[in-house]
């Protein structure tokens, strides 16, 4: 027997299941030479899209509250920075990470207590935060890249810990998939999820049932923060220096990724193995594409289409099944 | 016999004198003396901006009215929060606020006090059948607890609410204009819901526009208008006509 609105985790949405699917199968058949299940392009995919992945997944539960982050593009080389500073100072790494999680917990603590006391779209908000770490770090830094590398090397652990393979399988996929399991965890199973939900489809009522949700947006803002700390370092690690242009354009890819799987904007409606699918779709479009000799730069106008194309299909889909 | 004396056969339960609120320069309550005995229903009317609304959100420790003194069971209480309010047993369903419409049932009927294990774990399987009881206890049989608020009735929303309230042994059920927008037969579901509580031997502060619905079901109405109370009347020395007069006149005599 089907129940109606399945038991254990809400509102999961299928449509984004088949579309990743018909993904995955068009790209087999058609990419030259079925280039995209050569193992060596299934390890790429895998090590990059946890970069932009590890965040997303935090950002698609702060939707399901309500509310945005474009701050993160800035807060991802921000965290990069200080770990190279730190690093320069003869900081071992492994303590560098282990003070740098307060530090994006911080961070995330500042939006989130503006966006909740303020009480303005947390689209603006972010924004400006978005605009003044950017400011922050391009002048700490002068857009200079520093090498970290030698910083690094002595410490093989921490890179295999961070970066390594075991087998073929790069570390980053298992973090990916740890981070969306721990998150997935939190948000259907445990009573922090339910106030995030409650929170999302009905602000008021949560408080009135005596949900602190502006306690509830603000963990969801610092946990996005702990995350960029764990994206910035994986990213200048393996990229062997900080740049300050990481993570440029990711905060527009977390919301398309999170809206491709099926997350309400309004908040109230999301499902982390979802949120999970849509991240891997827009990673599938650009590294598919790429495969199909899309020309590089102009990758960008095949993700809009591909996203319109997805947004009609899935809400025929949806209205279908409703 | 003025209806204020306290009856020696019943149990007084909530007790407010002299509560007035501000908002700025407004004066949005002057002077209300309010008492609810155990037991009692109790229809709270009067024309938009009366204070109906203010006065239970003071009840509900939404707002903190700036004079007055509040008694419950004849102890004084102070309530300034909503958990203030709900340790003491008042449950408040409001309008459009009492349930969020993408969760399931039970999700709702535990909302911020769900039924964990170490770490906040959810005991889903405890949430569902308690979920089920409470429903059952109203009268109301849903196929499942994990059924999505927006998919039910106006009249199942307002049912689950209450349910919800009875389930966490209220003494006192807040209803803030429970049958707005319903059906007639949905107004008929929900009145039953309320007669059910008063089975149950629960106070009820029913506030509605609709004099009819509370005709059939209160013991006693209470008239507010522009802030003051008007009249505190036993539904058996009144009728509609009467005090629909008296809503629109706004005074006495």
């Amino acid at each position: 027997m089907k129940k109606p609105g399945s038991s254990l985790i809400l509102n999961y949405n299928i449509s984004t299941t088949i579309a990743f699917i018909a993904i995955v199968v068009f790209f087999i058949i058609f990419t030259p030479n079925h280039l995209f299940i050569d193992i060596r392009n299934l390890v790429s995919i895998g090590t990059l899209m946890p970069d932009l992945g590890i965040v997303a997944l935090g950002i698609g539960m702060l939707m399901i509250c309500g509310e945005f982050d474009l701050s993160i593009p800035s807060l991802i080389p921000l965290c990069s920075y200080v770990f190279a500073i730190l690093l320069m100072k003869g900081i071992n790494p492994a303590l560098a990470l282990v003070i740098l999680l307060p530090l994006g917990a911080v961070l995330g603590f500042i939006n989130g207590i503006i966006v909740v006391k303020t009480g303005l779209p947390s689209f603006i908000i972010t924004l400006s935060t978005m605009m003044f770490w950017k400011g922050v770090i391009f002048s700490l830094s002068h857009m200079a890249p520093i090498s970290i590398t030698k910083y690094i090397n002595p410490h093989p652990y921490f890179e295999k810990m961070l970066i390594g393979t075991i087998g073929k399988l790069p570390i980053q996929t298992i973090w990916f998939v740890g981070v969306a399991i721990i998150l997935g965890l939190l948000l259907h199973f445990n009573k922090f999820g339910n106030w995030i939900f409650a929170t999302g489809s009905n602000k008021e009522a949560a408080r009135a049932m005596g949900i602190n949700t502006n306690m509830v947006k603000t963990t969801c803002y610092i946990i996005i923060g702990i995350l960029c700390v764990f994206a910035g370092t994986m990213q200048s690690v393996r990229l062997g220096s900080f740049n300050a242009t990481q993570g440029i354009g990711f905060e527009m890819k977390a919301i398309a990724a999170v809206v491709v799987g099926g997350i309400s904007l309004r908040g109230g409606i999301g499902n982390m193995l979802n949120i999970f699918l849509g991240i891997l779709i827009i990673k599938v479009l650009e590294n598919g594409l790429i495969l199909m000799r899309a020309p590089v730069f102009g990758i960008d106008a095949f993700i809009g289409l591909a996203l319109v194309l997805f947004a009609i299909i899935n809400n025929f889909i949806q209205r279908r099944l409703a | 016999m003025s209806s204020n004396e306290s009856n020696p056969n019943t149990k007084e339960l909530l007790k407010m004198t002299g509560i007035h609120k501000y908002f700025g320069k407004v004066h949005s309550l002057i002077n209300v003396d309010f008492k609810i005995d155990e037991g009692e229903n109790v229809g709270l009317v009067g024309d938009n901006g009366a204070g109906k609304s203010t006065l239970i959100k003071v009840i509900s420790g939404y707002h903190r009215a700036e004079k007055g003194k509040i008694y419950f069971k004849g102890k004084e209480v102070k309530i300034s929060s909503p958990k203030d309010s709900r340790a003491l047993g008042i449950e408040t369903v409001y309008q459009d606020q009492a349930l969020a419409p993408d969760l399931s049932i039970s999700r709702n009927i535990f909302m911020g006090r769900e039924p964990v294990v170490a770490l906040g774990f959810l005991k889903k399987k405890v949430m569902d059948e308690e979920s089920m009881d409470a429903l059952k206890n109203m009268g109301l049989y849903l196929k499942s607890p994990n059924i999505t608020i927006s998919t039910l009735s106006g009249g199942e929303r307002q049912g689950v609410a209450i349910a919800r309230a009875l389930h966490f042994k209220a003494k006192l059920v807040i209803l803030d204009e429970p049958t707005a927008s319903l059906s007639v037969k949905e107004v008929r579901e929900v009145l039953e819901f309320v007669n059910q509580l008063k089975r149950k031997g629960i106070a009820v502060i029913f506030i509605t526009h609709n004099l009819h619905h509370i005709f059939s079901i209160a013991d006693r109405i209470v008239v507010l208008s522009h802030g003051e109370k008007l009249a505190d009347i036993k539904k058996k020395d009144t009728n509609v006509d009467d005090l629909s007069e008296l809503i629109i006149r706004g005074t006495i005599g």
